[in-house]
């Protein structure tokens, strides 16, 4: 019987007897049974244990049953103990016990009938332990939703603190965020820097309506082209369900700048899978933008730019070269970039003609350097290049910004032998006059001394051979010292047949010399010139020629037609060309100035200057090239003269003429080929 | 011999050179007259008649062809060459009926004064020679 949980039974009586008769009739209930002698007694019980039922009499001394029942329906503890009175039938009693309508309140008449009292009691105490159990289970509830509650509590908690994390990234981002909580985007939030990049109140709803769009301080444009409402980013996404990412865009403030906007958006779902809403990202690109048009016209100005720019990083990699570059030494860009500047350029500095190294500790040292450098073009050409150098502020690259000035110090140094040449002009002019009159003099003696009556033979035969002696000296001044211009307006000279007779002329000591005539003339060569000074040129070129060859060879002579181009007139070249010995390249440049010789006491030094400047004058050109290899040498001198040529009748001053040509007379040697 | 072909006129400030072209001129058969400057030839020129007057270029005070252009100005019908050391021929030469280099020779200049002196022969009274036709390279 004792499976259940023993209940305290509390037994109130002042007589021990009736205790003892109680105590038999319930020990069978299996119940814990606790005598007490007096209310007092059974208070001090109640205190200190929980008490399931009080069978009590009711007619007790000092304080009776009923005074000990208000006792404990006062006392919060006590009240839902069952009660028990044990009573003699009196009315008042029983109307007293029927008072107490609400709890558990019982009584027993006596005499006692042990089958009552000990079912009512068994009631009471199973009564008491279910109260107890669903107590029991009701604080154990409790507690669980305690717990769960306060669980509850700490999720919420969490949550708030991650919204309020949200909310505040939000608003520190950087990046303007929109967000819409409906699919047709009648709501858009947004934060403070999408706020300022639209140029809106925070807060502000950002809905953009057809009605409202006008009213907007702002257009937006992609590519160029106003968006419809519908092709919003934000719009377009909770439309079609479909992320979009980086759309362009261009935000037109209503009289003012624009901002650039790289756009990302993405649809919200519900838990359907329908959209409910959009969020989208707005990454401002205005600085990127306008630093990209910054760079492209810092990179246009440096296409335009007729320098060489190129940057090459510190192992001489190049990385850049620009539009100037590929004009000026005829590399382009793709076949440049990845290859070493000093492979494709081959510098060397001018001043000492040492290679880059020089530059290269410079730029270590100073972080500079200017200064004149030898090139290699493509066409395998040397070149002078002005070049400014400079090594980047982080030391990864140098800038080098190059200037072409070949043709500067070609036309200086033109100059300077022009000026030359003008100053020998005048004192040959003056040198001229002053010889020219005594030797008319000393010729006009020897022609009077010679036919002179008294003379024997001898005396005239030396008289006569002074005369030739004369003549030769008349011949060279006329031939070196300037040109006889036999008429005053020019006329038709055929070219080849000024070269025939020059050769007639030679031709003695072309068969002394054994020199063999090759000679095609595909052009009669007629142009509009002087004959004297003409044949002059070509008896210069030809004897140069023949005595070059003192041991035989081959002389070739070519008349050609020259057409019109490159703002050349149209006319004849005519070239000269013998197999001598030669022309080294150290001469090569002093060839067209005067007293310039190899012929040491044989030539004037004049010849080819006179020539030179014969054939200025008729607005021409002679350019020479000259081989020497082992298998025979080559040297040919070609003129062009121009059909006709205004400045042929004109005295045109010296300088000015020679300026024109000077390119012309620069003369290619090709001795080391 | 002397003076059968025509009188010509020398000029040149320079003693030896005149006197040297005078004699290889007597030996041609010319009558031949010295003046030591322009003014001088042109008071010579007034004075007497001369077939033709031959000039030095360079002389101080009066060019030969200042003196050309004064002789051509009152007698356009009166030959002039000019006789020069310089190579080439100035510019400023073209009012004389021929212009030689000093260093052609004696030869060369004989053959100039005859071809100007026979193409003044043969055209009218009137008319002046075409001094082009004169330019025997032509």
């Amino acid at each position: 019987m004792s499976r259940h949980e023993q209940a305290n039974i509390l037994m109130v009586d002042d007589q021990p007897g009736k205790l003892l008769s109680y105590e038999a009739i319930l020990r069978d209930l299996d119940e814990n049974l606790i005598q007490a002698r007096s209310a007092r007694e059974a208070l001090d019980v109640l205190l200190r244990q929980d008490v399931a039922v009080v069978l009590m009499d009711v007619s007790m001394p000092d304080i009776d049953g009923f005074e000990l029942a208000d006792m404990m329906h006062q006392h919060p503890r006590f009240q839902k103990i069952a009660i028990i009175f044990i009573s003699a039938v009196h009315l008042t009693d029983l109307d007293r016990i029927k008072g107490y309508q609400s709890g558990a309140v019982d009584y027993i008449s006596v005499p006692v009938v042990p089958e009552v009292l000990r079912a009512k009691v068994s009631v009471f105490a199973e009564l008491h332990r279910k109260t107890r159990q669903l107590e029991q289970l009701n604080r154990e509830l409790e507690q669980r939703v305690e717990e769960r509650t306060e669980e509850i509590r700490e999720l919420n908690s969490q949550l708030e603190q991650r919204i309020a994390e949200l909310e505040t990234i939000m608003q520190v981002l950087p990046v303007g965020v929109a967000v819409s909580q409906d699919p047709e985007c009648r709501s858009i939030t947004c934060n403070a820097a999408l706020s300022e990049l639209f140029g809106v109140e925070p807060g502000d709803n950002m809905v953009v309506t057809k009605d409202e769009i006008q009213g907007r301080p702002f257009e937006i444009y992609q590519q160029g082209r106003r968006l419809e409402i519908e092709a919003l980013p934000l719009q377009m996404s909770a439309k079609t369900g479909q992320q979009l990412g980086s759309m362009e865009l261009e935000i037109r403030r209503v009289g003012g700048d624009s901002s650039y906007l790289l756009a990302n958006a993405i649809p919200l779902f519900r838990e359907d899978g329908k959209v409910r809403g959009a969020v989208g990202a707005f990454f401002d690109m205005t600085r990127r933008k306008q630093l990209e048009n910054l760079l492209r016209e810092r990179a246009d100005l440096l296409e335009l730019a007729t320098e060489a720019v190129m940057v090459r990083d510190m192992s001489g990699v190049l990385r850049y070269w620009n539009a100037g570059a590929e004009a000026l030494y005829g590399w382009r860009r793709e076949d440049v970039l990845g290859k070493k500047i000093d492979d494709v350029l081959h510098t060397r500095v001018q001043a000492d003609g040492r290679g880059s190294d020089g530059v290269d500790s410079a730029l270590a040292e100073n972080g500079r350097w200017s200064g004149d450098l030898i090139q290699v073009t493509r066409d395998g050409i040397e070149i002078v290049v002005a070049s400014r150098q400079a090594l980047k502020e982080d030391g990864s690259a140098v800038l080098e910004i190059n200037r072409d000035i070949t043709a500067q110090l070609r036309a200086e140094d033109a100059l300077r032998r022009t000026e030359r040449l003008a100053a020998m002009g005048r004192v040959a002019g003056v040198i001229a006059h002053e010889i020219n009159n005594p030797l008319e003099s000393i010729t006009n003696t020897f022609y009077l001394l010679r036919q002179h009556p008294s003379l024997d033979d001898e005396a005239r035969y030396y008289a006569k051979l002074g005369e030739e002696e004369l003549i030769r000296v008349s011949h060279i001044t006329r031939q070196t010292l300037g040109f006889y211009r036999e008429s005053k307006d020019p006329v038709e000279v055929s070219l080849s047949e000024l070269l025939d007779e020059i050769l007639e002329f030679q031709a003695r000591r072309l068969e002394i010399s054994h020199i063999a005539i090759d000679k095609k003339y595909l052009s009669r060569g007629a142009i509009q010139g002087f004959p004297g000074e003409l044949k002059q040129v070509f008896l210069n070129l030809i004897g140069n020629a023949v005595q070059a060859m003192p041991d035989g060879g081959r002389l070739r002579l070519r008349v050609s037609e020259a057409s019109c181009r490159n703002g050349r007139n149209a006319g004849f070249f005519i070239s000269v060309t013998d197999t001598g010995s030669g022309i080294p390249p150290e001469h090569a440049k002093h060839l067209f100035e005067p007293f310039f010789t190899t012929k040491s006491n044989k030539g004037t030094g004049l010849g080819l200057w006179i020539s030179k400047g014969i054939v200025q004058k008729y607005g021409g050109s002679i350019r020479f090239r000259s081989c020497q290899r082992p298998g025979g040498n080559a040297t040919s001198f070609q003129v062009f003269l121009p059909h006709s040529h205004r400045n042929a009748t004109e005295t045109v001053p010296p300088v000015a003429q020679a300026r024109s040509s000077q390119t012309e007379l620069m003369g290619k040697s090709s001795g080391r080929e | 011999m002397a003076g059968n072909k025509g009188a010509i006129l020398c000029v040149d400030d320079e003693d030896a050179p005149r006197t040297l072209r005078r004699l290889i001129l007597l030996t041609q058969g010319y009558e031949v007259f010295a003046a030591a400057s322009g003014r001088e030839a042109l008071q010579m020129l007034a004075n007497r008649h001369f077939d033709l007057v031959l000039t030095d270029h360079v002389m101080p005070s009066m060019t030969g062809t200042d003196l050309t252009r004064h002789i051509k100005s009152t007698m356009p019908r009166m030959p002039v060459i000019i006789i020069s050391g310089v190579n080439e021929i100035p510019t400023d030469v073209s009012y004389a009926d021929l212009f030689i280099s000093k260093i052609e020779g004696p030869q060369a200049l004989f053959d100039g004064i005859a071809q100007v002196l026979e193409q003044y022969r043969v055209t009218s009274e009137t008319e002046i020679p075409d001094r082009q036709a004169l330019n025997p390279s032509q």
